[in-house]
């Protein structure tokens, strides 16, 4: 274990909220997408995280220090149904399916991925300076 | 690595540093994986190390002169590492919380700071001396 192996880690965290921040971006932009390749409506993507150990072997320490990595993006199929029958998708009835999607919901989303972003940029700042002050000893 | 020029203080430094970036290292990982479903908190009980340490009868532990004097600090390699349970209220069952653990890497790379300036001291101290007091 060492002081890049702490840098790795920040940068898993870094990574995995920005992918996250991307499938919010993603939802928030196709909240009303009716169309999609396959002709169903948009669904909801949402990242799933794991912990992804790097030295299963080692001293209880190192065996306790992980990566986190997504691991799949899942889809959740799941519509609302909006009567508006001049709606050029609506079905027989006058009902159109919209994503389950809510905005208010993304955005607190949103908030805690630039949050969780920024405690891990922090830990990079941290790891740097102590990294100088271990290459600083004895000046 | 001559007793007399590298004493238990030195690597008693040393070995603190060591365990600091350990539990540097820990928390790094507590936020990486601060949304991860079903992740616990993990990091290095610094008192129980502290208590290994004095207990400990091995062949770094110090000597006492004088009773009411603290007990001397043995060397501690391996660390235990706990882990904290979330508590039933938080859904996703993830016992990570940003601030504790914020403060947590602030205060030990705070101690990581002065370990190293310690160390510096220590041997800034060894080479006035090996320099003939000519500094």
């Amino acid at each position: 274990m060492d002081i890049l192996d702490t840098l790795n880690i920040a940068g898993s965290g870094l990574s995995a909220q920005r992918l996250r921040l991307q499938t919010i971006a993603s939802n928030m932009a196709n909240a009303r997408t009716t169309r999609t390749e396959d002709g169903t409506p948009y669904q909801r993507r949402v990242p799933i995280f794991e912990t992804l150990e790097i030295d299963p072997f080692g001293s209880d320490v190192e065996r306790n220090i992980a990566q986190v990595e997504v691991s799949s993006v899942e889809t959740i199929e799941d519509y609302v149904e909006v009567y508006d029958p001049a709606h050029p998708d609506a079905d027989a009835d006058g009902f159109v399916s919209f994503p389950d999607i809510n905005i208010l919901e993304e955005m607190v989303d949103m908030m805690t991925t630039s949050r969780t972003y920024e405690s891990n940029l922090k830990v990079v700042d941290l790891t740097r300076e102590m990294a100088m002050k271990a290459i600083e000893l004895g000046r | 690595m001559s007793d007399f020029l590298f004493d238990r203080l030195y690597s008693g430094l040393n070995n603190v540093l060591d365990i600091r970036s350990q539990q540097h290292a820990l928390s790094a990982t507590n936020l990486a994986n601060a949304e991860t479903p079903g992740y616990k908190a993990r990091f290095i009980p610094f008192d129980q190390v502290l208590e290994n340490a004095v207990m400990s009868t091995d062949s770094m532990a110090m000597n006492r002169s004088e009773s009411a004097h603290f007990v001397g600090t043995g060397a501690v390699s391996n660390p235990e590492v706990e882990e904290i349970e979330a508590p039933p209220w938080v859904e996703n069952g993830n016992s990570v919380f940003a601030e504790r653990e914020m403060a947590r890497l602030t205060s030990n790379s705070m101690v990581y700071g002065a370990l190293t300036r310690g160390i510096s001291t220590r041997l800034s101290i060894l080479r006035y001396a090996a320099s003939d007091g000519k500094s």
